[in-house]
C-alpha cells in the first residue's frame, strides 16, 4: 500500500483529514481541487494536503455515506465532480469535532506545563 | 461492481479536473503553460498509486490483487521449472506425510460413526488390575434392563474362525453376533430387506437369519438384487440373509469392518455347549449404550456402577482361584464416549504410535520449510534488482511482501494438492503394514472435511514458515547500493547469509532428532527380529486343520489327527510334524489358568496363573525346543492313562526351585483333585508365549491326545522349502479323509514377523522420515556453502595468490560447513535425548540414551554433511586466482 514513512504520515493525518474534509464541505458542495485548496488556505498553508491521501479519504467518506459525489457544472461552466455533505455526514462532523476538541484539549493539558508560552 | 466502476470514473474525471485547475492556477502565478502542467503533475504525485489506493477503499481490491499475484507467481514459477519442481516435490512430501498420518489419526480417533447421534453413544469397559475385560450375556441383560441412564444398550461379540459357504464355495468371514436391538439403537436401516428387531432376540435358536454388509454384498454377490432370502451356511448352520446395511456403515468397532451379523440367540450354532448365553462368568461381549438426553458420562457411570456390583455378585465363586476371584470383584466399570466407535485392543496402542509418527512427520515438515526458505532466500537475492526497482518506483513494501507470500502460497497449495493424493495411498500402505496376520485392519481413510482442513492448515502454516522470512528479508533493501548494480552482490548477501546459516543449523538439529529416533526404532526392530524366542522359527510350516467339519466327534477326531500326522511325516522333506491349540507369539489372547501345585503352599492372594498350550507328541522337536529333563508325550499317553504335562523351565524354577519336578503333580485351581490331576513328565526350554517383548511366563503343555479337541493348528518342520510340501500335504490329508478341512497356510517365521507389524511400521516410517530429513538438510547445507564459496571467490583468489595451497582452501571451506554442522548437532543432541525418552515405551533391548545409536546418528549426519560441503569446497580449490581477482 505504501512505504513505511508515508504510512506513518497518513496514520497521523487520517482522522484529521476526514474531519477537515467534512468541515470544508459544510460550506457547500465543491470539487477535489477546491477542497485541497480550501484546507491549505484556511490553515494558512501550514497543512499541505497530499493527493495520495485526499482521494482515498474522499472515497472512504463516500463509502461510509458521509458525503456523496455528483456531476455538476463549475463556476466557468465546466463539468466537474462535486462532493456534498450528507445528513449523516453532518451528524458525523459534530461527533468528529467534539472528539477532536477532546483530543486537542487533552494534548494541550499535557503540553502546557512544559511549554509555558503555549496559549491556545 | 458497477458502483465501484462508477466511482473509479468519478475519480478519474476529478483527478483530471484537479490537474487542470492546478495548471490553471500555476499559469495565473505566471508560469508558462508547459511548466505549469509539469508543476501540477509533480504536485499531484503518483497518479496510478492514488488511483490504486482509492480503489482499495472500494474493497475487493485485495481479491483482484490476489489474482494478479497468483498469475504473476505462476508465471514466475513457470520460468524456474527447476526451483518449482524441487520446491513442490519436497513440500508435497512434507505435507503428504503429515496428511497421511493425520488421516489415520482421524480414522482412529476423530471420525464419528456414521450413525444416529453418535455423540450420545458410550462404551462400557470393566477395568481390573490385569487390564480390561468384556461382559457376559447375563451381565449385559442386567445393565440393559436395570439402568436409568441409557435409552438402550447393545451387545456385540466376535464369531471366531467363521467359515461361510454360499453355493458350495467356502471362505472365511469377519462375523459379529449382536443383540436384537443392535441396528435400531444405532439408527442404521437396511438398504435392502430388513435389519434385526427385538423379536430376533426372543426367538430362541430357530431364527437363523443374517444381515450382511454392503461391502460383502458387493464383493461376494455383485449387488445381486435378489439377495434377500438367499441362503448362506455359517459353520454348519444354514442362515437366511434378510438384509443389507448401507454403504457407509462398517460396524461400531474402530479398525474392523464385519461382513455379516447374526442375532444373539443363534449363539449355540457357533459354540459347543454349554451355551455362552447362560454363563455369568464368561466374558465375551462388548457393550455400547445410548445415553438419555441430558445425561453425562459421569452420571451414567455412577448409575451403571451400582448394577456392575450386582452383576459381579451374580458370579459364583466356585471354580475361581481366590486371587482371581478377588481381582474379578475389584473390577471398576468405566463409561467412555464411543462417538468414534468401540475401542478394542489395537486402536489404543495405535493412537500412541500415531501420535509419535505425527510428531515425526511434523518435524519433517519443519525441515522441509527450512529448506524451502533457504531456496527462496537464494531466489530473493537473484530478484533483488527487480524488487529494488519496484520499491523505487513506489511499490509498497507490504504489497510486495504480500505478493511474495502469495507466490509461496501457490507453491504450498500445489504441494498440498499433490500431498493429499499421495497421502491417500500412503495411508493405505500404512494400514497394510499394520494389518497383522489374517485379520486386515479396516480404517476409513476417505478424505473428509477435517482432513482437507488439516492439509489446508498445513499448507498455510508451511507458507508462513518458509515464505515469510525470505519475503520480509527480500523487501528490506537499502535501495541505493542495490540499484548501483555492481554493489548488489555485496550488500544484500551478508544479511541473507546469517538467516541461511540459521536455517541450515536448525535443519541439521532437527535431522539429528529424527535420525536418532529412527535409529532407536530400527535397532529395536532388529533386536526383536534377532532375539531368540526359545524356538527355531526357520522352516516350519503352519496350517489350520479341522476334522470336525465331517461331523466327527471325540475319539474319532483324535484318531483322524493321529492318522494325519502319520501320513504327513512320510512326505519327503518333512522332518517332523505336530499339533497345537495355540501358536506361539499370537500377540495376546493366550490361555491362562490358576493352578495348585503339589508340595507348594501359595501365599494368600499369590498369583498362581500359568499359561497353557495343548500340543501333540513331537511338538517340541518340531519347533526346535530342547527338552531339558524327562520325556516328550508319546503314543502310550492316551485318554485312559495318567494325565501328563510338560512344563517350561521358568515354571519348574518357580515352583520347585532346584528340585526335580519330574513326577510331581498339579491341577486346576478349584477343581476336584481326584478328577483332574496332571503329572509332570518333562521340562522344556523356555520360549516366548504371547509376544516377543514379554518375560517368558510360567507355561505348561498338555497332551492333545489325552483330551477332546476341535480345530487345531498343525506344525510341520521341513528340511526343504516348507512351501514346496503344501500340495503333497493336501493330498496326504485328503487321503486320510476328504472331509478334513485344511487351510490358512503360513510359516512360523511369517507368523512371528507378523507380530512385529507395529515395530516394522515405526522403523520403516521413522527411517523414511529421517532419510528425507537428512537429505533435505544436506541440500540446505550444500546451498549455503555453494553460496559462501561464490561470495568468497575474490577472497579465495587473494589467498591463493598469496600462496595458500588447495588443501588449505579445502580446509577453509570444509571448516565452515563443519562449524554449521557442529552447531546443529549441539542444538539437536539434547532435544534428541528428550524426544527419545518420550518414545522409551516403544524400545526393546536398548536405553533411550543409547550411546551407540547416538554416535551412529551423529557420524552418519557428519559424513553426509561433509559430502555436501565437499562439493563446493572442491569448487573453491579450482578457483583461478587471476579470474578471481578480476571478479567484481
Amino acid at each position: 500500500m505504501s512505504t513505511q514513512e508515508q504510512r506513518e504520515r497518513i496514520e497521523l493525518l487520517q482522522g484529521t483529514l476526514d474531519l477537515l474534509i467534512l468541515r470544508t464541505l459544510l460550506l457547500g458542495p465543491t470539487h477535489g481541487h477546491a477542497i485541497a485548496k480550501a484546507i491549505e488556505m484556511r490553515s494558512e498553508d501550514v497543512l499541505q494536503v497530499e493527493q495520495g491521501s485526499l482521494y482515498p479519504a474522499l472515497h472512504r467518506l463516500i463509502k461510509r455515506g458521509w458525503i456523496s459525489v455528483q456531476e455538476g457544472t463549475s463556476e466557468n461552466n465546466r463539468r466537474a465532480k462535486f462532493y456534498r455533505l450528507t445528513a449523516r455526514g453532518r451528524r458525523q462532523l459534530v461527533v468528529e469535532t467534539s472528539k477532536w476538541d477532546k483530543l486537542a484539549g487533552a494534548i494541550a493539558r499535557i503540553l502546557r506545563p512544559a511549554e509555558q508560552e503555549g496559549k491556545s | 461492481m458497477s458502483r465501484r466502476k462508477r466511482m473509479m470514473e468519478h475519480l478519474e474525471q476529478d483527478i483530471r479536473d484537479f490537474i487542470e485547475r492546478e495548471t490553471q492556477d500555476n499559469i495565473e502565478r505566471g508560469m508558462s503553460p508547459e511548466e505549469a502542467r509539469y508543476a501540477a503533475l509533480r504536485k499531484f504525485g503518483n497518479v496510478t498509486r492514488v488511483k490504486e489506493e482509492t480503489r482499495e477503499v472500494w474493497s475487493l481490491v485485495w481479491l483482484e490483487q490476489f489474482w494478479q499475484d497468483v498469475r504473476f507467481g505462476l508465471r514466475g514459477l513457470h520460468k524456474n521449472p527447476g526451483f518449482t519442481t524441487i520446491a513442490v516435490l519436497t513440500l508435497a512430501l512434507g505435507i503428504g506425510a503429515n496428511t497421511a498420518i493425520f488421516s489415520l489419526i482421524d480414522a482412529v480417533m476423530l471420525k464419528k460413526l456414521p450413525v444416529k447421534s453418535p455423540q450420545e453413544l458410550v462404551q462400557l469397559t470393566a477395568v481390573g488390575p490385569y487390564g480390561v475385560s468384556s461382559f457376559s450375556y447375563p451381565g449385559y441383560q442386567r445393565y440393559r434392563n436395570e439402568n436409568h441412564v441409557c435409552s438402550d444398550m447393545l451387545a456385540i461379540g466376535w464369531l471366531n474362525r467363521l467359515e461361510a459357504s454360499v453355493d458350495g464355495q467356502a471362505e472365511s468371514l469377519e462375523g459379529r453376533i449382536v443383540s436384537g436391538n443392535f441396528f435400531t439403537l444405532l439408527g442404521v436401516g437396511a438398504i435392502a430387506g430388513r435389519t434385526f428387531t427385538s423379536q430376533d432376540e426372543t426367538m430362541l435358536q430357530h431364527n437363523a437369519v443374517a444381515v450382511i454388509s454392503y461391502a460383502y454384498w458387493q464383493r461376494r454377490f455383485g449387488f445381486d438384487p435378489s439377495i434377500v432370502g438367499r441362503n448362506i451356511t455359517l459353520n454348519r448352520t444354514v442362515f437366511t440373509i434378510v438384509g443389507v446395511t448401507p454403504a457407509g456403515f462398517s460396524g461400531p468397532e474402530i479398525g474392523y469392518s464385519p461382513d455379516i451379523y447374526v442375532p444373539m440367540t443363534m449363539e449355540p450354532a457357533f459354540h459347543d455347549k454349554p451355551s455362552w448365553l447362560d454363563q455369568p462368568d464368561f466374558h465375551w461381549l462388548r457393550i455400547m449404550g445410548r445415553l438419555k438426553p441430558g445425561v453425562g458420562q459421569e452420571q451414567g457411570r455412577a448409575d451403571l456402577e451400582v448394577i456392575h456390583r450386582r452383576v459381579l455378585a451374580d458370579i459364583p465363586s466356585k471354580g475361581w482361584a481366590p486371587a482371581d476371584y478377588q481381582q474379578l470383584l475389584s473390577q471398576r466399570l468405566e463409561v467412555e464416549s464411543a462417538a468414534s466407535g468401540i475401542v478394542f485392543g489395537l486402536p489404543k496402542e495405535l493412537s500412541l504410535t500415531l501420535s509419535i509418527l505425527m510428531a515425526m512427520a511434523g518435524l519433517v515438515l519443519l525441515i522441509t520449510c527450512a529448506n524451502l526458505a533457504n531456496l527462496l532466500l537464494g531466489r530473493a537475492s537473484v530478484r533483488q534488482e527487480e524488487i529494488a526497482v519496484r520499491l523505487a518506483i513506489g511499490a509498497g513494501r507490504f504489497r510486495l511482501v504480500r505478493q511474495l507470500l502469495t507466490e509461496s502460497a501457490v507453491l504450498a497449495i500445489g504441494a498440498g494438492a499433490i500431498g493429499l493424493i499421495c497421502a491417500r495411498w500412503a495411508g493405505d500402505a500404512i494400514v497394510l503394514l499394520l494389518s497383522v496376520g489374517r485379520a486386515p485392519l479396516f480404517l476409513d481413510l476417505r478424505p473428509d472435511p477435517r482432513i482437507l482442513a488439516f492439509t489446508g492448515a498445513a499448507a498455510v502454516l508451511a507458507t508462513m514458515l518458509f515464505g515469510l522470512a525470505p519475503a520480509l528479508r527480500g523487501t528490506q533493501l537499502d535501495l541505493n547500493p542495490v540499484l548501483k548494480a555492481s554493489a548488489v552482490r555485496l550488500g544484500a548477501r551478508r544479511s541473507h547469509r546469517g538467516l541461511g546459516s540459521g536455517l541450515v543449523v536448525s535443519q541439521v538439529g532437527l535431522s539429528l532428532v529424527l535420525l536418532f529416533g529412527a535409529g532407536l526404532l530400527v535397532r529395536t526392530l532388529e533386536n526383536l527380529e534377532t532375539l531368540d524366542p526359545g524356538f527355531d522359527r526357520k522352516d516350519v510350516l503352519l496350517f489350520d486343520v479341522d476334522p470336525t467339519k465331517g461331523g466327527y466327534e471325540g475319539p474319532a477326531v483324535t484318531r483322524l489327527y493321529e492318522q494325519v500326522l502319520e501320513h504327513i511325516v512320510t512326505i519327503p522333506g518333512v522332518r517332523s510334524a505336530s499339533l497345537s491349540m495355540m501358536v506361539p507369539i499370537t500377540g495376546g489372547g493366550g490361555i491362562d489358568n490358576s493352578v495348585w501345585v503339589e508340595g507348594y503352599t501359595p501365599r494368600p492372594n499369590e498369583n498362581m496363573t500359568v499359561y497353557v498350550n495343548v500340543v501333540g507328541p513331537r511338538y517340541f522337536e518340531t519347533l526346535g525346543m530342547p527338552l531339558l529333563l524327562g520325556r516328550d508325550f508319546s503314543s502310550r499317553d492316551t485318554e485312559t492313562t495318567t494325565q501328563v504335562a510338560v512344563i517350561n523351565r521358568t515354571m519348574a524354577r518357580y515352583f520347585f526351585g532346584n528340585d526335580n519336578p519330574i513326577g510331581r503333580k498339579f491341577g486346576w485351581y478349584g477343581e476336584d483333585k481326584n478328577r483332574t490331576q496332571f503329572e509332570i513328565v518333562g521340562v522344556v526350554k523356555d520360549s516366548k508365549y504371547e509376544t516377543l517383548r514379554e518375560q517368558v511366563p510360567r507355561t505348561i503343555y498338555l497332551d492333545c491326545f489325552q483330551r477332546t479337541i476341535g480345530p487345531m493348528t498343525a506344525e510341520v518342520r521341513a528340511s526343504i522349502n516348507p512351501a514346496a510340501v503344501i500340495s503333497q500335504l493336501r493330498n496326504e490329508i485328503r487321503a486320510v479323509n476328504a472331509s478334513i478341512s485344511v487351510g490358512g497356510f503360513s510359516t512360523l517365521e511369517e507368523h512371528v514377523d507378523d507380530s512385529l507389524g507395529h515395530e516394522r511400521l515405526m522403523a520403516t516410517l521413522s527411517g523414511l522420515f529421517a532419510g528425507l530429513a537428512v537429505l533435505l538438510a544436506c541440500v540446505g547445507l550444500y546451498g549455503v556453502m555453494a553460496f559462501a564459496v561464490a561470495r568468497r571467490t575474490n577472497e579465495i583468489g587473494i589467498r591463493m595468490a598469496l600462496g595458500a595451497d588447495r588443501a588449505q582452501i579445502l580446509g577453509l571451506i570444509l571448516g565452515e560447513s563443519g562449524r554449521l554442522m557442529a552447531v546443529g548437532v549441539a542444538i539437536g543432541l539434547p532435544v534428541a535425548l528428550v524426544a527419545a525418552r518420550l518414545i522409551s515405551g516403544q524400545l526393546y533391548g536398548l536405553k533411550p540414551a543409547d550411546p551407540l545409536t547416538m554416535a551412529g546418528a551423529v557420524l552418519l549426519l557428519a559424513g553426509v554433511a561433509a559430502l555436501a560441503g565437499y562439493i563446493p569446497a572442491r569448487r573453491a580449490t579450482k578457483v583461478d586466482p587471476m579470474v578471481a581477482l578480476k571478479y567484481e
